[in-house]
This record gives structure tokens, sequence and C-alpha cells, in this order.
């Protein structure tokens, strides 16, 4: 594929979410303060899809992300006075996802196993590769053998659409692990798309 | 920013329309880039393709809410143990009421008759010790194994009883206190308070504890002859008995030493609550055979 080619596919998707503060955010924030109910179902509404699909990424578990959803609308509801307005709504929103997923994982042991960084063995058989498409399966296999805090970099960055800043805030780290996770998934997926192509031939 | 990083943010879209064209020159004569470039897109893909599939689930605010509306934990406490409270209330007999208020009124009577206030003093820890060895067991709770049963521990329950009992007592005994004003100086009032709390408590609770290992007479009686040997006089059993004075002398003043009494007496009330489950495991037993 030309590089060119590249560029336009990737340029037609859809723009990501927009980096400024939109002012339905501080409405919600305001009423929440004030107390209003409506507002975390109007914030449900709103972000509802990407603080699940965020939490389900890390603990890959939809009951435990269904939990720690519903833990984060309590959380931002009791320390709605908090929010400064200085970042964006949904970056400390998915902040408290991630904080709240993270104290569900530690304190559920069997998510440690599943955290622990191993290529997967079981690769498709040839019959199972002409089914599904292999691009999709490496990179599917790759993304579930990280751990929660690799992962956790990806899906904000690319999904959420946070800059390298704003993800270094959810995550409570300092921007330079963001990039050094980020150099450690390159190297990682890396891995597991070279040895996946070695098995097809 | 190096290429390592500019190259993610080209995939993650996030580059303005200036980076994103010099981005783009670079990469047509980069086959690092262009290689690193088809792994995040391929990342950016499965990510946001198998996130836009994820399901928000529906009601998920709804039950936010209710979290947030829920009584904290403090009120939810309280409101447990009124119930449990009012449950146990309704399980203590109404003859143990009745009759230690009779009692109390009987002994009030006799203290003002002779006009001795050490009649109370006798009488009031031994009503109370009575009423505690009524308010546990098998022996004396028809809804035991019903008691065995319920998921509220048993040391719960037995604290709620004896809350209630032990309540009860040092009311009935605070309203003949304030009846005895009539013979006692308003001054003396606090000591004498503290003259029948302290032995009422120790006794009490040693008359529990003695019911849950026991039973119920056999608490009683023990408890009752611990109680009146303090006023027992050797000398009266002849010489013989002589040697033994001071040994009384010293139980007596522990009787009289509100410090001690509180201290063993609360000992001895944790204790009994954790031998409450003693006869749990033998009605567990007892089913399991």
């Amino acid at each position: 594929m030309q590089t060119a080619d590249l560029a336009i596919h990737w340029n037609s998707q859809e723009t990501q979410p927009a980096m400024t503060q939109p002012t339905d955010d501080l409405d919600l924030i305001h009423r929440m303060q004030a107390g209003d109910d409506d507002a975390v179902r109007d914030l449900y509404a709103q972000y509802g899809h990407r603080l699940y699909a965020y939490a389900l990424r890390l603990t890959d578990d939809p009951a435990t992300a269904e939990d720690v959803t519903q833990n984060t609308l309590v959380t931002a509801w009791r320390t709605a006075n908090k929010f400064r307005g200085d970042g964006r709504l949904i970056a400390w929103l998915l902040g408290i996802v991630h904080h709240t997923a993270m104290k569900a994982i530690r304190s559920t042991p069997q998510f440690l196993d599943e955290a622990e960084e191993t290529i997967p063995e079981n690769l498709p058989t040839p019959e199972e590769q002409a089914q599904v498409k292999e691009e999709k399966r490496w990179v599917r296999d790759g993304l579930q053998s990280l751990s929660p805090e690799h992962r956790a970099v990806l899906e904000l960055i690319f999904y959420q659409g946070l800059s390298l800043n704003e993800a270094a805030d959810v995550l409570k780290c300092p921007i330079g692990t963001v990039k050094s996770r980020l150099s450690y998934a390159r190297q990682h997926l890396r891995g597991v798309l070279s040895r996946t192509e070695e098995n097809w031939r | 920013m190096n290429h390592e990083e500019q190259i993610i943010l080209y995939a993650a879209n996030q580059l303005d329309e200036q980076a994103r064209a010099d981005f783009e020159k670079h990469l047509t004569d980069c086959a690092d880039c262009q290689a690193d470039l088809l792994l995040w897109r391929s990342v950016a893909d499965e990510i946001n393709a198998s996130d836009s599939l994820v399901p928000a689930p529906a009601q998920l605010a709804d039950s936010a809410l209710e979290v947030i509306h829920q009584p904290n934990k403090l009120a939810r406490a309280l409101r447990s143990t009124g119930q449990l409270l009012r449950m146990q209330m309704l399980i203590i007999h109404n003859e143990l009421w009745v009759g230690s208020a009779a009692l109390m009124v009987i002994f009030l009577a006799m203290a003002l008759l002779v006009e001795r206030v050490e009649v109370l003093y006798f009488f009031a820890p031994m009503i109370a010790a009575g009423t505690v060895t009524l308010i546990y067991g098998s022996e004396n709770d028809p809804a035991a194994e019903l008691t065995f049963a319920t998921p509220i521990s048993p040391w719960k329950v037995l604290l709620a009883r004896l809350t209630l009992v032990s309540a009860y007592n040092v009311l009935l005994a605070g309203c003949a206190t304030l009846a005895l004003l009539l013979i006692i100086p308003p001054q003396a009032l606090g000591e004498f308070v503290l003259g029948w709390l302290a032995p009422m408590t120790f006794l009490s609770a040693l008359a529990l504890m003695l019911s849950l290992w026991i039973g119920t007479s056999n608490a009683l009686f023990i408890a009752y002859l611990l109680w009146s040997a303090q006023y027992a006089s050797l000398i009266s059993f002849g010489e013989w008995f002589a040697f033994a004075s001071p040994w009384l002398e010293t139980y007596r003043q522990f009787w009289k030493n509100p410090a001690m009494l509180f201290i063993f007496g609360f000992a001895l009330i944790v204790f009994a609550l954790w031998s409450s489950g003693r006869d749990q495991v033998q009605w567990r037993r007892s089913i399991a055979m």
C-alpha cells in the first residue's frame, strides 16, 4: 500500500472528539453540584458509553465494568465540587473510572493472572484463519495479552481521543511513563505480529 | 517530539494540519514509520471497532442514583439496631418486665418502711441478676431455634437483649432511688447510685455468663450465694472459722470497689458474648445428625 493511501484512508475516518471544554460539560457539573438528579442521567447519556467501554477494556469483565461505571457516576456526583474545569470533563471522568477499575482489579485475584503478559498459545487453525480476518485476530490477541495499564494507554489515546498529557493525568503518572508504555506496547504488538506471520507461513 | 510519538498521534488523528502535512512528507521515505503506521492503524481500528460495538448498559444512571440517595452507613446501622432491639423486645418474656417491677416495688416499700437504704443496695443487684439469667438459651427462649437460624449472629442477639434488660433494670433502680430521696439527703445521691450500679453490673454479668454455661437455676444459685456471702458473719459460726475473717474482709471490699466491679463486669460480659454461640453450635450439630 502506498503511503498516500494510508494517509487518505486514515483521515477519512470520523474525527475524534473536540479538545475544548464544551459549555454543556460545565452545565452538567454545575447541575450535579446543585444536586440535580437529571444531571447524572444526562451525564450518562452523554459519556456513559465511553466510560463503560474504558471500564470494560481495563477489567475485561462486563459485570465488573458495570459496577465500575456505576461507582464512577456516584463518585462524580459526590466529588463534583472538586472539578475545577481546568481539564476536559471526559478526562476527569476517565480518571475516576481508571482509579475505580484498578481498585476492583487489585481486589480480585483472578485479574492478576489475566494481566500477566503472555503471548496466547492457542493461535487459530488454518481453517479459522480463513474465516477470521487475520489482521484483526493478531491485534486482538496482542491487545488482550497486554497488561491493563498498557491497554489503558492505547484506549485513552485511540478511542477516547486524549492527548498524552491528558492520558498521564488519567493514569496519575508522569508523561514519560505514558510514552514508555506506548513504546512497550509497540514492541509487544510487533512481537505478536511477527510470531503470527511465522505461524501463517 | 520524536517520530515514534508523532506517528501515534498521527494514527490517533491528534496532529494539527501543519504537523500532519509535515509528517506525511516524512512518511513517504521512511519505511520504519510506514510499518509502524500500519501497526498503530490496526490497533486503532480494532479498539474503535470493538468499543463502538460495546453496548453501554441501560439503567446504570438510575442505579447510581439509588446508591447516591441511600442513607449513609451510620443511619443504616442505627436503623438495623433499632429493628433488632424491637424484635428482641417482643421475644423477652413479659413476666420478666412485670415481675422485676413488682419485686422492686416491694423492696422499695420495705426500704421506706424500715428507713434503711441498704435494703435496696442488697436487692436491686439481685433482681437485675435474676432477670439476665432468663434472657438467653434454649431453656428460656421458646424461639431459640428460630434465633439460631436467623442470619443475625448470636452475640448480637444476646447483646440486644442484655441492653434492653439492663436498661430496664437501671431504670427501675433509678426510679426507686428517686423515691428513696424521701429518706436520704440529695447530696448522697451520686454515691448511692454508684453503690448499687457497680455491684449490679458485676453480679448481672456474672449471672449471665454462668447461665450460658451451667443453666439458669445453677447460675442464680451461685450468683446469689456469692452476693450474700459478703454479709455473712463467720464469727457466728464459731471460733473455728475465725482464721478466714481477713479473707472475708477482702471479699467485702471487692463488692465496695466500683472500679473493680465495672472492669470485671465488662470482662464477664465480653466473655458471655463470646460464648453465646455455644448453644447454636450444639443446635447445628443436633440437626446435622
